[in-house]
């Protein structure tokens, strides 16, 4: 493998000299100068001025074979030369001149003709009697992108070693052999041996035979067979810069086929470039694998120690830690991490020591008991503290990544303790127009997932949903799979919401197959499809399925577990235990939680749903009074922090409990006031426990009124409305047990209001429901 | 010389056995060379088929024994029959280049050391006496009963192959010793240790088979060889000379022996002197031949003989190889280069003596062949020295003396006796102008083979550029000893002395260089008929110039006068009689003189044309008619001189003078 000179790069180097001679029409000129730089220039630049790429050009092969140079120059006519001929012609009779390994090196001193001369070289030339160039000639710039590749291509022909050279020749002869064929056709003068002038010349001496012997000799025996030589390491450099570039930019793992691909042409060259076991080791970082991404880590360091010493020590570190963080090895994580910030400061590389301390602040943010023994240093002071330092810091050193990912997390620090929406709201918009200003596609997934966060616990879910449906379609492309996966989830889980199980679970199983071979992607996803069957399994009374769901879901949240997750999955298993009526396990649990929490101060939000479930529970065992300060306590705090949702929650825990108290009029008018309001959170479990209050509410108020009275049965056709109502909301929640408490509430009433046969329709429609649940469990 | 069925025959038959035997003593270059002439004798076609259905009943000869040969003389027989085994276990060493494994199969390590221990207790004894016949007489009766039960009864076979083994190892440890090509630290004065040991081994052996007549009883030829091989390390030539004849008397077919004579003859005299002593058969033929194109000699004779081999082996690459070049030698590169072609195409994987074809390809700028070449030999074998020397030149004549120098350098460390990589990277560090690294590798070029013309020439050049013209006269007049018929030896040889004043011996090298150069292209006229050489028999009009100089330089005007003259009629060709008078007009140009009818003839466009030479001289043709007052030739020259368009100014100035003087002159009559 050689270092940069491939045979498509001479075929580049032979373009330019055609559009040198004034070939190149004028109306051709765009396509090909085009062309050419989307070859020479990095593929940074080019990403940014992707907007001006046609598609075209955008698939052509990594390697360049003839047909990418057949395809672009056919469709031009030359400019000089005879008519009819295409620039395709013109480039196939460049091509073929070079006709022996002389020639080459000839083309390759003649490279330095098409550069403009300097004042001094043209003085000297003057001296010698060697004319200006003619104006015809278009001169390449010494420092434009094409003068730099003459340049470039130039040094590096001069430094190949003989064998190089000639590896390059032969490569270069198998290269063109199958336009052989068409310049043939075209001119028909090339004979057997053409390319190699010294054969040619030789036939008449030697005959064919030997003449074919000599090439046998001299080229090998497979001219026509695939070419080994064609890549070089530049090229590979260049495609694992890009990898690598996707890699972190998506969180992907390289896809099969490419990964093959890659490995031959890797098996090919001596020399491996190291960031391939860089590219190695995010591929297997990606993979779960953790000694093998981390033997890659340390491989990779090792090769890159000697052209970039010690100055890039701290990402070295900064990378092993975020990898221990990955596979759960905290500790190591955080000293590696503060060795970084140490390093760092010492090197003054201002942009990794703020990025290591952004890191800190999150990683403590979600395992605080770890951060907790190494506090003592006092980093980042106190949380606000730190975040302001990292802002400032942020703004100092332009990095904008950084600034604005601080305002969000100032932003969800705010929310989570529950204060001012506004301040919550000030920052967002910040970070928005910061992020807007900079063009910042990465960190559009944690902007948006913060506004989707907040309207939904404002309440206005249906805003939320849609956050996450823009992202999906509009940003999705430019960020990280994590994110992508995250809002699918979201949706999902409002699906679920709705009782839309299928739908969830088609959304979650149409994800990218390939992102999800990524083992973290891949487990949150695989956890979160077992949370949705496992509601699933919970409202349809399903207790069997769901305690082999649960027992699967529970094993695997240990430390290195995703909070969101977590919590998500406490909530279900306590959700179950009360479904098993095993109230002092669920009651257990909630207290476990609640003190995890209060030590942690976790999110706001989730204590009050805690406060709430503790509620309910009490109203469950039967003792709904006990509850009524826990319930107060979750509405008074929902209400300070706007938890819109979780107030209407608390509030008909309130009512419940009203209730229960036999205040059934002043339940009555809360759940009247409250239930339009929460019918837009969109939340039907909540509503049908609301409907069910109410309804239970109106009961009592009929059973106050006297029987028979105009009361007691307007109060009784009510309760029938919000029976059905809350009927409603079950059955698309495909809640068993709901409905069937629903039906027989309904079949009492009818009782009650005296009509037997409905009663006995209602209750048989009870039997009919039971039975159908128990045939879908069996 | 077309030979008999029978000598044919024979013929195949020696070198069969010559393969066989060179193969078995590890001698894998010889067997090479036997191998390749015995294949490149034609098959006798139509006798040969039904003979051949006759033999398969009983085989005459039978086929060769591969691995082993018997042994002829009974006493030896049976020591190989006894020591077969071992010797097949110090063979498949030998193969596996463990030398020192292999010698101790037959010479354990202590056999060895006692030998260099009793015969270093001789040590000053050795030193009185002068090294040669007498030496062995004078400690034979003390040192052979002591001797004699420290030396192992082994057949020759086996000493051979075990000292030989241990000259290998020798030669290893001294290549690896050595330090990096033209380093700090390479003197190239590295010695091959086991020298001593071997010689001593050897002397004792002889001595014991020696009889009271001088008679070495029962020897076959390879121990004196390898005797040879050892003195000549010493640099003890004359007595490795005469080993190396009494090798040849015994076993004419071993060719590794007959080039070990070859390099101890430096030049034609001795080759001479060697050849009556010389067994007389077809090898001693060959040897012949190669020696001479070693001494560059290129006469019809030899070329005659060459003929006669090639009849008897007609596609022997060794022989193309000399017939191309012979060609190289009397300069006729395009026959060279067809020659070499030709070899090329019958063996394309053979790299030998590819190295003159590339210098040959270098001369003619023949680029993209070199390139081919160049290629091949690549694809070939890229660690042989042959192909490093083809891809250097290559580079060297793409200017990229830096990684020329690269190559050469290469090619020495491969094999640091490459002569012509030594030659060829001089040159290089002369482009380079590193002229101490030039002289330092032109001289391990001479010191590696005392033949090289272009290295003495190189030498000379490179002190000529220091300005040391008494160091580069000496080495010149070494190239021009070498090459006696080469004209731009003796140019080198007269510019140096002209420079160092001494024009009359400057003159006379001159004229022998214009004499050398017509005598060399009349040769080549004569043996070959082409008319390829553009210069027909055209003197050099830079020479003519000189030797007139010269003589300015002496006031000697008349002589001056005449080369100027002659320099300016090369302009028109040798066709012009002016010419022709004035060259009757210097002395011993006779042989000048008989052959420029014979290229006048054909030469109409021959002449030279207007170069700087011709153009200074006409210059100062018109000056000296100024001079002497003849102003209408003045006039001509000068009006000629403008025509020409080289120093028209001058010219000018020149032509407005005359006018002058002659309008005063007209006016005075």
């Amino acid at each position: 493998m050689t270092r940069f000179l491939t045979p498509s790069k001479i075929g580049l180097l032979a373009l330019i000299e055609l559009y040198t001679e004034a070939a190149v029409p004028t109306t051709s000129t765009i396509p090909i100068l085009s062309f050419v730089l989307n070859q020479l220039l990095p593929s940074t630049i080019k990403s940014q001025s992707r907007s001006s790429n046609s598609s075209s050009l955008e698939s052509l092969p990594f390697l360049l074979d003839l047909h990418a140079f057949e395809t672009l120059l056919a469709a031009h006519p030359s400019a000089a030369g005879l008519p009819g001929r295409t620039l395709w012609d013109k480039f196939l009779q460049k091509l073929w001149g070079i006709d022996s390994l002389n020639a080459l090196h000839e083309f390759f001193a003649n490279r330095a003709f098409l550069l403009a001369k300097s004042p001094e070289e043209i003085k000297k030339d003057g001296e010698m009697g060697i004319p200006p160039p003619s104006q015809d000639m278009i001169l390449l710039s010494r420092t434009s992108p094409f003068g730099g590749f003459i340049r470039r291509a130039k040094v590096e022909f001069d430094r190949l070693r003989f064998s190089d050279a000639l590896a390059l020749w032969i490569a270069f002869a198998k290269w063109r052999q199958e336009s052989k064929v068409y310049c043939i056709r075209r001119n028909g003068a090339l004979g057997r041996w053409a390319g190699d002038r010294a054969l040619e010349d030789g036939e008449l001496e030697w005959g064919p035979e030997a003449t074919e012997m000599l090439e046998l000799v001299a080229y090998g025996n497979d001219l026509d067979g695939i070419d080994s030589g064609a890549v070089s390491t530049d090229d590979v450099e260049k495609l694992l810069e890009f990898q690598v570039e996707q890699m972190q930019k998506f969180g992907n793992r390289i896809p099969y086929e490419i990964r093959d691909k890659f490995k031959g042409i890797l098996e090919g060259g001596v020399t491996v470039p190291s960031l391939s076991h860089y590219q190695n080791f995010l591929d297997a970082w990606r993979a779960g694998d953790y000694p093998t991404s981390f033997d890659n880590l340390h491989r990779y360091f090792d090769y890159t120690m000697q052209n970039r010493d010690r100055l890039f020590y701290q990402y070295a570190l900064m990378n092993l830690a975020v990898l221990q963080a990955d596979f759960g090895c905290f500790e190591e994580a955080v000293a590696a991490m503060l060795e970084t910030v140490s390093t760092a400061r010492e090197n003054k590389d201002m942009a990794c020591l703020n990025f290591a301390l952004n890191w800190l602040y999150h990683f403590g943010k979600a395992h605080p008991k770890f951060i907790r023994g190494s506090e003592s240093t006092n980093m980042l002071g106190v949380e606000r503290e730190g975040l302001v330092f990292l802002r400032t810091k942020a703004k100092e050193t332009g990095m904008w990544t950084l600034w604005s990912s601080s305002l969000l997390s100032e932003a969800k620090l705010g929310m989570s303790s529950g204060e001012s929406i506004a301040t919550a709201f000030e920052n967002m918009v910040k970070s928005s127009q910061l992020i807007v200003e900079k063009n910042m596609k990465s960190m559009m997934g944690p902007q948006m997932a913060m506004s989707s966060s907040l309207w939904g616990r404002l309440g206005v879910s249906h805003l939320s949903k849609e956050y996450c449906e823009i992202f999906l379609s509009c940003h999705a492309r430019y960020a990280l799979f994590d994110d992508t996966l995250r809002f699918s989830c979201r949706i999902a889980q409002f699906l679920a919401e709705k009782g839309h199980y299928d739908e969830a679970m088609k959304r979650l199983e149409s994800m990218d197959e390939n992102s999800l071979r990524s083992w973290k992607a891949n487990q949150y996803w695989l956890k979160y499809r077992g949370i949705l069957r496992l509601k699933r399994d919970l409202h349809q009374n399903n207790l069997d399925g769901a305690d082999q769901l649960l027992s699967q879901l529970l094993q695997s949240s240990g430390v290195d577990a995703d909070p969101d997750l977590g919590f998500e999955i406490s909530i279900l298993h306590i959700d179950y235990l009360i479904r098993r009526t095993d109230f002092s396990r669920a009651l257990a649990k909630i207290e476990n939680l609640a003190s995890a929490m209060k030590e942690e101060g976790d999110d706001i939000a989730l204590r009050v749903k805690l406060l709430v479930l503790k509620a309910g529970l009490q109203d469950k065992s039967g003792r709904p009074q006990k509850g009524f300060s826990v319930a107060v306590r979750a509405a008074s705090i929902a209400w300070r922090a706007r938890l819109i949702p979780l107030l209407w929650a608390a509030m008909g825990a309130i009512a419940n409990i009203l209730n229960s108290l036999s205040e059934f009029q002043a339940a009555a008018q809360i759940l009247v006031a409250i239930i339009p309001r929460a019918l837009e959170c969109e939340t039907f479990s909540m509503n049908a426990h609301l409907y069910s209050y109410l309804v239970d509410a109106h009961m009592g108020l009929a059973g106050k009124a006297d029987a028979g009275s105009l009361k007691r049965k307007e109060n009784l056709t009510r309760c029938l409305e919000f029976i059905d109502r809350a009927f409603d909301e079950y059955s698309a929640l495909e809640d068993i047990k709901g409905q069937c408490e629903m039906m027989a509430k309904k079949a009492t009433i009818m009782k009650v209001v005296g009509e037997p046969v409905l009663a006995n329709d209602y209750a048989s429609k009870y039997l009919d429901l039971k039975k159908e649940a128990a045939l879908a469990q069996a | 010389m077309p030979l008999t069925e029978q000598d044919t025959a024979q013929l195949r038959a020696a070198l069969q056995e010559a393969v066989v035997k060179c193969s078995e003593r590890c001698l894998y270059q010889s067997a090479k060379w036997a191998a390749e002439l015995l294949t490149s004798i034609p098959p006798t076609d139509e006798a040969s088929e039904p003979e051949d259905s006759q033999m398969t009943e009983i085989p005459p000869s039978g086929l060769p024994p591969i691995v082993v040969t018997g042994n002829l003389d009974p006493e030896e027989a049976q020591l190989e029959a006894k020591e077969i085994n071992q010797y097949l276990l110090a063979k498949s060493f030998f193969d596996c280049r463990e030398f020192d494994r292999c010698a101790a199969v037959f010479l354990p390590d202590t056999v060895l050391s006692g030998i260099l221990s009793s015969t270093s207790t001789r040590g000053p004894e050795n030193a009185t006496t002068p090294k040669g016949k007498g030496k062995a007489r004078v400690s034979s009766g003390r040192s052979a009963s002591k001797l004699a039960p420290i030396l192992p009864k082994l057949s020759q076979k086996s000493i051979f192959l075990a000292l030989y083994a241990k000259y290998m190892s020798g030669e290893k440890k001294k290549d690896e010793d050595s330090e990096m090509v033209m380093g700090p630290h390479d003197g190239g004065n590295t010695t091959n240790k086991q020298l001593v040991t071997i010689s001593r081994f050897l002397e004792n052996w002889f001595q014991e088979h020696t009889t009271e007549a001088g008679e070495v009883v029962g020897s076959q030829g390879w121990l004196e060889y390898l005797y040879g091989m050892v003195l000549t390390k010493d640099k003890n030539e004359e007595e490795a000379m005469r080993w190396l004849i009494r090798s040849v008397h015994l076993y004419p077919w071993n060719w590794g022996c007959w080039l070990e004579m070859t390099s101890l003859i430096g030049r034609v005299e001795d080759l001479n002197r060697i050849s009556p002593h010389l067994p007389q058969n077809i090898v001693s033929f060959f040897f012949h031949l190669h020696t001479s194109l070693e001494l560059y000699q290129s006469t019809p004779n030899l070329s005659n003989s060459l003929d006669q081999l090639l009849s008897i082996f007609p596609t022997s690459p060794f022989l193309l190889t000399c017939l191309a070049l012979l060609a190289y030698h009397i300069k006729d590169f395009l026959a060279a280069d067809a020659h070499f072609s030709n070899l090329l195409a019958l063996h394309p994987h053979r790299l030998d003596s590819l190295d003159h074809y590339s210098n040959i390809l270098y001369v003619m700028n023949l680029r993209p062949k070199l390139s081919f070449l160049a290629h091949l030999c690549s694809t070939v074998d890229k660690f042989r020295p042959e192909s490093c020397v083809v891809i250097g030149n290559y580079y060297s004549l793409l200017s990229s003396h830096e990684k020329a120098v690269q190559y050469f350098r290469r090619a020495l460390t491969l094999d640091r006796s490459c002569l012509s990589a030594w030659t060829l990277m001089g040159h290089e560090y002369v482009e380079l102008k590193n002229t101490h690294a030039a002289i330092e590798s032109y001289r391990r070029a001479v010191d590696v083979n005392r033949r090289d013309y272009r290295a003495w020439y190189g030498l000379g050049q490179t002190y000529e550029v220091l300005e040391m013209h008494a160091y580069a006269l000496w080495y010149y007049k070494r190239a021009a000893g070498l090459r006696p018929w080469d004209g731009k030896m003796w140019m080198a040889v007269g510019s140096c002395l002209q420079k160092m004043g001494r024009h009359i011996e400057g003159i006379k090298a001159l004229k022998r260089a214009l004499l050398a150069d017509s005598y060399y292209d009349a040769g080549v006229g004569s043996s070959f008929g082409s008319g390829g050489r553009d210069k027909g028999g055209a003197m050099d009009p830079e020479v003519l110039l000189q030797i007139a100089g010269m003589y300015e330089r002496m006031e000697d005007m008349g002589e001056a006068k005449a080369y100027m003259e002659m320099c300016v009629a090369q302009e028109e060709g040798a066709a012009d009689m002016e010419a022709s008078v004035i060259n009757i007009h210097a002395d011993s140009q006779s042989s000048d003189d008989e052959s420029r009818p014979t290229g006048g003839g054909t030469s109409g466009d021959t002449g030279t044309g207007v170069t700087a030479a011709t153009s200074k001289a006409r210059m100062w043709l018109a000056k000296f008619a100024m001079r002497m007052g003849d102003y209408t030739r003045a006039m001509q020259l000068a009006t000629e001189l403008c025509q020409d368009g080289v120093e028209v100014e001058e010219a000018k100035a020149l032509v407005r003078e005359v006018r002058v003087r002659l309008e005063i002159g007209g006016g005075d009559v």
